[in-house]
């Protein structure tokens, strides 16, 4: 029988500069006590920076929150930590912001933060919406050494 | 709540090394943008970022290193990176960084390859 370890944060913050910090160390924080590595830790804080600048750029809400939802579960030989990152704004086209190119010479250098939240994180789920905001959950897993 | 960069310049006999130290977002990105146009400005062709104490990046200022290296590009200069943590190595190679800019392990061997 193999036995469960569940942690969970929830977090309400207001939309203001450097914000994706807090959120980040808290994230962190959670896969730290979980006893996830630091590289999978450091990769996870990256993708809920983006998340959360994604929700701060996209979002231009009447609220000014992002909500967070971290859970991370122990079971067995693995880790997970599961993310949750929530606006109530105006919603935005995953498709449009993944064709953006960052590279020298191009016009778009801006907006690919989705991009790097999909290669950071091993599974991403994007809900959004015209003016009922967008959620983004995104799992990262770790086997236990 | 704000998270200031802050940068450190060293002249080399044959260009500069830029040290960062904090995050790198909007703000820390035109911190280092400044600095890098001022050492453009003064003649320097090669230049060094060496981000040792920089833990964070984010793609806002991702971006502006990007017009950085366009910029010194243009110039017929170049720009290379050092001491980068494993998942800001990552990030700039999904960023397409590594398709622009040297990457060095360390300041020694950047220095030395740069001819700095």
């Amino acid at each position: 029988m193999t036995t469960t370890d569940q942690r969970q944060m929830e977090l309400t913050l207001p939309m203001v500069p450097d914000i994706e910090i807090a959120a980040a160390r808290a994230a962190g924080n959670l896969a730290r006590e979980l006893g996830m590595s630091s590289e999978k830790v450091d990769e996870m804080m990256h993708a809920v920076i983006e998340a959360c600048i994604n929700a701060r750029e996209h979002g231009y809400c009447a609220d000014n929150r992002i909500y967070l939802r971290f859970v991370g579960t122990s079971q067995g030989e693995g880790r997970r930590i599961d993310v949750w990152v929530t606006d109530r704004g105006k919603g935005f086209d995953p498709d449009d912001e993944r064709s953006r190119r960052a590279a020298p010479g191009t016009a778009h250098k801006r907006g690919r933060g989705l991009q790097l939240i999909e290669a950071h994180m091993d599974e991403v789920d994007i809900s959004t919406s015209r003016d009922g905001g967008t959620t983004i959950h995104m799992v990262k897993y770790e086997k236990k050494s | 709540m704000t998270e200031e960069l802050k940068v450190a310049v060293e002249r080399k006999p044959n260009g500069a090394v830029l040290y960062t130290k904090g995050y790198i977002n909007n703000v820390g990105g035109e911190e280092i943008a400044n600095r890098a146009y001022e050492l453009m400005d003064d003649g320097v062709r090669t230049l060094l970022l060496n981000l040792r104490d920089t833990k964070i990046v984010n793609s806002i200022g991702i971006s502006i290193l990007i017009e950085i290296i366009e910029k010194m590009m243009e110039q017929g200069g170049k720009i290379a990176f050092c001491c980068l943590t494993p998942v800001i190595h990552k990030t700039f190679q999904i960023m397409g960084l590594a398709n622009y800019a040297a990457i060095f392990e360390n300041e020694e061997t950047a220095v030395k390859e740069l001819t700095l």
